[in-house]
């Protein structure tokens, strides 16, 4: 996914992030309104904030919120996933259900978590995972599906049995394309963290939106909005870390 | 010479009306199987706040014939239309500007990017601090939650098309006015209107996201009374009433995109290009 | 009548280089003119043929069509692309039409013509068809006939039957022969295959890589209408006097040869 390399391919986005933010500073000076407050004094309390010890706890908060939810939909959608590419019958049995929860509105169901979990970390989690489960699978059943079926020929041909060809062939195969429904999933995960806390507002940077938002404070809003910019990029930039770790080492493994 | 052209892809995702053919007794035995477990959890757990299915069905059924259902949908509706309409209006011819001037794209890929991570959500209070908590503010964030769809969408059409369509434009003399109508405008058709459907499916979103978390009216404005009067069937029901809205509409765009662009492959999911 | 007038064209290469892909070419091509380029991959032969189009720049030299310099597309000149290029949403008689319908012809009248076009090149029956449902065979034809169909002086091929399997490729050629005796104009076609080459040409040009220039051009003197009876064709002493000629120049020139000391 990345076209270009090296510092050059850097520098196109970096100079438009410089310009944005000064033009940025110049519109809320010049506009003077309520709700645009200048870049300058959003940092500024974005640092006010972490130094009252508000932002960190809160963060730490979040991403727990964030590696629970995602552990859930990794361990839950790769191994559905796989079983839709694999089988027939469960394909049959889940694909409109999973197709139709893809596109439907996920924090529809927060209201539902919070009747079942109460307002607490499990019901957060749970609208992450309801985020960024489905993508997740249904990436992974159609990377299975695509496996090139002379692999698995090979596979019978040397005698493999249905855990073999699903762990030493299947799996390996799937993954390049499994990773582009993750990474998908994780972007949401990120989503579906924020709009849960916001709306549970019990912990995390949500709550923080939500105070801030309740009493007007954009500056404070806008802080943490940064804050959770920044995590999303940081989270998708190790998802493409590890995409390119993985993809390194599988050609070598499929010539086998 | 008689066989025709490149051979089908294996297996393309547009599978949702086949399954409906061949594979409903599954689907029916997924649907049976999901209502029986929760009727069974429900009515051991007995809480107040989880109803059974069959609670859930009948409090479905009634709110159906009621006026405040209505007039929550109307509410919603509403931003829904007039968000997603800005939000096609305004983003398709972006994107297709972006995908053919790649300087101009190369500066605000990164804007899109953020955009695209950016919980909407968070700008909300910034939103209803600047046009209050009317149905402008609404149909902005219906309009931001689908935007970013319309606009990769139709990028990635004018870029997926073969360049040299293009050269063989130019070789029968076209000018670039000729080439945006009759070449790069229907190339990229099946992606905007892929792009359509996912943005239909965003703005959905949007409208269910701004209700819960901001602004109380609608689908949300009822699903929160709801829940402050306890009355946990009414609250499922209009959450199935707004998944089932949200499949019906994701359904017939996926239908109109089918109907329109038929040479289109039928993998057009939004991947991006090299 | 066109002009190759000292032609250049140069580019800077990854390491900071100049790449010659056209140097000091010159050429002069009659009326009605059936002109085959023949050469390996990198000679420049596809730049010519896109220069000749005006898709190009170059940095030396001049083109001239019947005293007219060229620098950008013109309606006197109409190009078949090796990978068809047709337009996928559109159908082949609405691919036909392409070129008229860029030029303003009327609706009626571009189907009009369009229609005798596809008959010529034995599509008919097939007008409704979109591009993904036609073989490579059938979708190059279209690529002809809308070539054809802006009446073109010029007729300008690159490698068109490149991508198409053997048999295909050989009924392909007998039907271009065939439509160019019918209907005179000026051909240029570009190939990698020696055989198309000197089947198809009333001469043959030969170019060279690095820098792209011309090494040589070769008349064909093997009488019109052609036999396409390979077998009788392949016997003529003149056909296969001049497919050992080429092959002996191209095999010094060739990569895999010449730069065998990797």
């Amino acid at each position: 996914m990345t076209r270009r390399h090296g510092p050059s391919a850097l520098l196109p986005p970096l100079s438009g992030l410089l310009a944005g933010g000064v033009l940025w500073e110049i519109v809320a000076h010049t506009a003077d309104a309520a709700f645009l407050p200048p870049l300058t004094k959003v940092l500024a309390r974005l640092a006010e904030l972490t130094a009252d010890g508000k932002i960190l706890p809160s963060l730490l908060s979040s991403v727990i919120n964030l590696g629970l939810g995602l552990a859930v939909s990794l361990a839950l959608g790769l191994t559905l996933g796989t079983l839709m590419g694999r089988y027939r019958t469960v394909e049959a049995a889940l694909g409109i259900y999973m197709y139709a929860l893809l596109t439907a509105p996920s924090l529809v169901f927060a209201p539902v978590f919070f009747s079942l979990f109460g307002p607490g970390r499990t019901s957060i989690v749970a609208v992450v995972v309801m985020y960024s489960l489905f993508v997740i699978v249904i990436t992974t059943a159609s990377a299975v599906r695509g496996v090139p079926a002379q692999l698995l020929e090979m596979g019978r041909v040397y005698g493999a049995g249905e855990r073999h060809l699903l762990f030493n062939i299947v799996l390996p195969a799937a993954l390049p394309m499994a990773m582009a429904g993750i990474r998908l999933g994780v972007g949401r995960a990120v989503a579906g963290m924020i709009n849960g806390e916001m709306f549970i507002a019990v912990v995390g940077l949500g709550q923080i939106l939500t105070e801030a938002g309740g009493s007007f404070d954009s500056t404070t809003v806008l802080a943490v909005l940064l804050v959770v910019v920044t995590v999303a990029l940081v989270a998708i930039g190790i998802t493409h870390w590890a995409d390119r770790r993985l993809n390194g080492w599988l050609p070598e493994t499929s010539r086998t | 010479m008689t066989t025709a052209g490149p051979a089908p892809r294996s297996r393309p995702p547009g599978r949702i009306r086949r399954l409906l053919g061949t594979d409903l007794p599954y689907q029916l035995l997924t649907l049976v199987v999901v209502a029986a477990l929760w009727e069974g959890y429900a009515r051991t757990h007995d809480s107040i706040l989880l109803p059974t299915f069959t609670e859930t069905a009948a409090a479905t059924v009634e709110l159906l014939g009621e006026g405040e259902l209505w007039r929550a949908a109307w509410l919603s509706n509403q931003a829904l239309v007039l968000g997603f309409l800005t939000a096609v209006a305004l983003g398709v011819p972006a994107g297709l500007l972006l995908g053919r001037f790649s300087t101009v794209e190369r500066y605000t890929d990164v804007y899109l990017s953020i955009l695209l991570v950016t919980p909407m959500a968070g700008i909300i209070p910034l939103l209803v601090m600047s046009v209050g908590f009317g149905l402008t503010s609404r149909v902005i964030l219906v309009a931001l939650f689908s935007v970013v769809m319309a606009v990769t969408n139709a990028r990635a059409g004018i870029r997926q098309i073969d360049p040299s369509l293009i050269e063989m434009s130019r070789t029968f003399g076209a000018s670039e006015a000729q080439i945006w109508r009759r070449v790069l405008i229907p190339g990229a058709m099946p992606a905007i209107m892929t792009g359509v459907r996912l943005a239909l499916g965003r703005a959905v979103t949007g409208m269910v996201v701004v209700e819960l978390l901001m602004v109380s009216v609608g689908y949300g404005g009822l699903i929160l009374t709801y829940r402050s009067h306890f009355d946990a069937p009414a609250l499922y029901a209009v959450v199935v009433i707004v998944l089932s809205e949200a499949v019906l509409l994701i359904s017939a765009a996926r239908w109109i995109e089918r109907k329109l662009t038929p040479w289109a492959p039928s993998h057009t999911s939004p991947r991006s290009t090299e | 009548m066109i002009e190759i007038k000292n032609l250049t064209k140069r580019f800077p290469d990854s390491r900071g280089g100049t790449v010659h892909a056209l140097s000091e070419v010159d050429l002069t091509i009659a009326d009605d003119e059936f002109v085959t380029v023949l050469g390996p991959s990198g000679c420049g032969k596809t730049t010519l043929l896109r220069a000749l189009a005006g898709l190009t720049g170059w940095d030396e030299g001049d083109i001239l069509v019947d005293g007219e310099p060229v620098r950008t597309p013109g309606p006197e000149r109409a190009m078949v692309f090796q990978d068809f290029a047709l337009l996928p949403w559109a159908d082949v008689l609405d691919n036909v039409a392409f070129g008229l319908q860029l030029r303003g012809e009327a609706r009626s009248r571009r189907h009009a013509t369009a229609r005798e076009l596809i008959e010529l090149v034995g599509l008919d029956g097939f007008e409704h068809r979109l591009p993904g449902e036609l073989s490579g065979g059938m979708q190059q034809r279209v690529g002809l006939a809308r070539a054809l169909a802006v009446q073109p002086r010029v007729l300008l091929m690159d490698e068109p039957f490149g991508a198409l399997d053997e048999q295909t490729r050989r009924i392909l050629q007998e039907q271009l022969l065939t439509i160019w005796e019918r209907r005179r104009l000026t051909v240029v076609f570009i190939t990698h295959s020696i055989e198309e080459a000197v089947l198809l040409g009333d001469r043959v040009v030969l170019m060279s890589p690095r820098p792209g220039r011309i090494a040589e051009t070769v008349s064909v003197d093997i009488p019109r209408p052609r036999s396409f009876d390979l077998r009788g064709l392949g016997r003529t002493e003149e056909f296969s006097t001049l497919t050992t000629h080429l092959w002996e120049r191209l095999r010094t020139m060739h990569p895999d040869r010449a730069g065998a000391h990797l």
